[in-house]
């Protein structure tokens, strides 16, 4: 599903990104664990098309990214990837709902007709149906990233990247929102890649890459 | 969920920013639509009180004095001319219509008109569109038959509290003051009070030009207007007095049926004695199309008077005046425009920096850069369009408001909801400037990094 193959990034003077192979089989769930500044954010963003390579190549499916040009890569992550942040990023003026449905709104996987419907019952899945019409700022962190959750969800992606999603959660919240995006991930066969620097986080996954050493120094 | 909901949610988020940036565009555009609105309405309401003589004669002097005061009955006539005048100019072949004009006294500030009852019969019609015009409609009473007889204008009518039967003496000129001269010994009796028309007429009292006369010989035993003697004349020649006197009688005891016909047995009737001044002669001509040569006639035949096609002179009037005015006040709206989008510029750039990360989060979920910058200039779009609606109904208020005074005092109505073709292209204008000061925050949208902001907190 996921492939990258000697990928380098530049990330600064002196210092690039390098993965000579990485591979999530679809359905996968894995770890992209390692130390704060080692490089599996950026590995994040390269797999998700938000950076692009340097060189080497990186396949989401039968897509080369490399290859593809902004509007392909746009339309890729909005019909393919789901985001979950550490910080929710939640969109502060919508609702909930809203939030929901504007991860739809950007791709072309549902008819719009069925947003509404489709984006009440993850909100439901997730437990947060009394709390459609409530805005970000009003909703505990817990809710806020279960929110997220649903999002991330809402286009039928086929992968779902984490970044980070319990570093502003308490354990027992943290401990039911990772439940919740397995759970779901699992059910709808989505490949889950979560970047964590928390070993603990990591072992609760069944598969884990350790990234350290991806960012390095180079000779100038 | 649209573009234009993600657009209307941002800006509803920010409620007091974009309340203030609508603001800043509603006065510029309250202040264009008033100056538009007001601009092109009093045109054409001058235009059209002008439309109706085609040519007035008065003394030497000043054109548009003479038709400023003899057609708006704004300001003194320049003076006084012989008033065989009338008797010759109603004789010339091209005319309709000629009415005398004498001017001179007042009551509580409201011009007395001295002329004759045919003017306020004659059957008046716009001279473009040939529709029916009730300037001189009564609403009560009937029109003057006899000198000291008045009918009064609707704005006369109701600042005064005068009404049918009561009695006023005239004032000496226009000034209303402590110990000023009163004809109290000719007093005027209302016979009539004209339907308000939204014209100069509003606030005109219309007597038989006798009265003033009547008033003044009585008052300084002389026929002269203003109290004083005209003096010599080259154009003034003797006639019996006996001759003016019949003519009188059959005017006041005849019902006149002139409606416009020339040839009518009463307006041959209407000959003044020469030694008496007329203020101005108003002319009707068979065509409007006959002005400008008739006009040129008046000046080369008639040595002591001066003719002018009321038109001309008001819209020069118009242009040297409020045309400067109106672009002055044009400039300024659109001053307060410029300053406008520059407060979208401001307000949408602060909050394009303030959510670069909701833009990224936008990115990341598949939004193109194309959809990001359409949703930043559709709120520059939202903004513009809000700050146009309540710019115009702002515009409207303050339009209504100065017509009410403008009816009040010169007795024109301002219709506000007559739109001036310029606005289209005013508001166009306004609407691409707002669009214009959308381009800055949304090129800062379009160069979004999503990674970097994403990874920002």
């Amino acid at each position: 599903m996921v492939t990258l193959d000697q990928v380098r990034r530049k990330l600064g003077p002196g210092v690039e990104f390098y993965c000579e192979q990485f591979h999530a089989p679809e359905g996968a769930q894995i770890a992209l664990w390692g130390p704060s500044g080692c490089g599996k954010s950026t590995m994040l963003n390269l797999i998700s098309g938000l950076l692009r390579p340097s060189s080497g190549v990186i396949k989401i499916g039968e897509h080369e990214t490399q290859r593809m040009s902004n509007g392909q890569l746009d339309r890729l992550r909005g019909e393919q990837f789901g985001f979950v942040f550490q910080t929710f990023n939640l969109l502060a003026p919508f609702t909930a709902l809203q939030n929901v449905m504007l991860g739809m709104r950007f791709s072309d996987t549902r008819p719009s007709k069925e947003w509404r419907r489709h984006a009440i019952e993850l909100l439901e899945r997730v437990g947060l149906k009394h709390r459609i019409h409530s805005r970000p700022g009003t909703m505990s962190v817990g809710e806020r990233q279960r929110i997220a959750i649903a999002r991330a969800l809402a286009n039928k992606q086929r992968i779902v990247v984490a970044d980070e999603p319990t570093g502003s959660l308490d354990p027992k919240t943290a401990a039911a929102v990772m439940d919740l995006l397995l759970q779901m991930c699992g059910e709808n066969k989505v490949t889950l890649l979560l970047v964590t620097h928390d070993q603990g986080i990591a072992n609760q996954l069944p598969e884990r890459f350790d990234c350290t050493g991806l960012a390095r120094e180079v000779a100038q | 969920m649209t573009l234009w909901h993600i657009a209307w949610n941002y800006l509803w988020n920010r409620k007091l920013t974009t309340f203030l940036t609508i603001l800043s565009v509603t006065l510029g555009v309250g202040l264009i639509t008033a100056v538009l609105l007001l601009s092109y309405e009093v045109e054409r309401r001058f235009v059209q009180e002008g439309q109706m003589f085609d040519i007035a004669v008065g003394a030497k002097g000043s054109t548009q004095q003479l038709v400023l005061s003899t057609i708006y009955y704004i300001g003194q006539p320049a003076g006084i001319m012989p008033a065989d005048y009338y008797n010759k100019l109603k004789a010339e072949p091209d005319v309709l219509a000629a009415f005398p004009i004498t001017m001179g006294d007042s009551f509580k500030g409201f011009r007395i008109v001295g002329t004759t009852r045919q003017m306020l019969e004659f059957d008046w019609r716009d001279r473009v569109t040939n529709e029916r015009r009730g300037t001189y409609d009564l609403a009560s009473g009937a029109y003057f038959s006899r000198p000291l007889e008045a009918v009064i204008g609707a704005t006369v009518a109701k600042d005064t509290g005068l009404q049918v039967g009561d009695k006023f003496a005239s004032t000496h000129g226009m000034m209303e003051m402590e110990g000023i001269e009163r004809h109290e010994d000719t007093p005027y009796t209302v016979v009539g009070v004209l339907k308000p028309s939204g014209s100069p007429t509003d606030r005109a009292i219309f007597a038989d030009y006798e009265s003033i006369y009547d008033v003044h010989e009585h008052e300084y035993g002389t026929p002269s207007l203003f109290g004083r003697d005209f003096g010599n004349d080259e154009a003034v020649t003797a006639e019996p007095k006996g001759e003016h006197q019949q003519g009188e009688s059959d005017h006041h005891d005849g019902e006149s049926d002139h409606h416009g016909d020339k040839d009518s047995e009463h307006a041959d009737h209407e000959h003044f004695d020469p030694r008496e001044k007329l203020t101005a002669v108003l002319l009707v001509l068979d065509s409007p199309g006959q002005r400008f040569e008739f006009n040129q006639r008046i000046s080369e035949e008639y040595p002591n008077a001066v003719a002018a096609v009321p038109i001309l002179e008001i819209q020069a009037l118009y242009n040297q005046l409020l045309g400067t005015a109106r672009l002055v006040m044009l400039y300024i709206g659109f001053l307060v425009i410029i300053i406008s989008s520059i407060s979208i510029v401001i307000g949408l750039y602060l909050s394009i920096i303030q959510r670069k990360r909701d833009l990224a989060i936008m990115r990341a979920l598949g939004a193109s850069s194309g959809e990001v910058v359409g949703a930043v200039l559709i709120e520059a779009f939202w903004v513009t369009l809000l700050g146009l609606v309540t710019g115009y109904a702002a515009g409207l208020g303050l339009t209504w408001g100065i017509g009410a005074y403008l009816v009040q005092t010169i007795g024109f109505k301002v219709s506000v909801f007559s739109p001036s073709p310029d606005m289209i292209s005013a508001y166009s204008a306004i609407l691409i400037m707002g669009m214009i000061a959308g381009i800055l925050p949304a090129w800062q949208a379009y160069r979004t990094d999503v990674a970097r902001d994403l990874a920002e907190l």
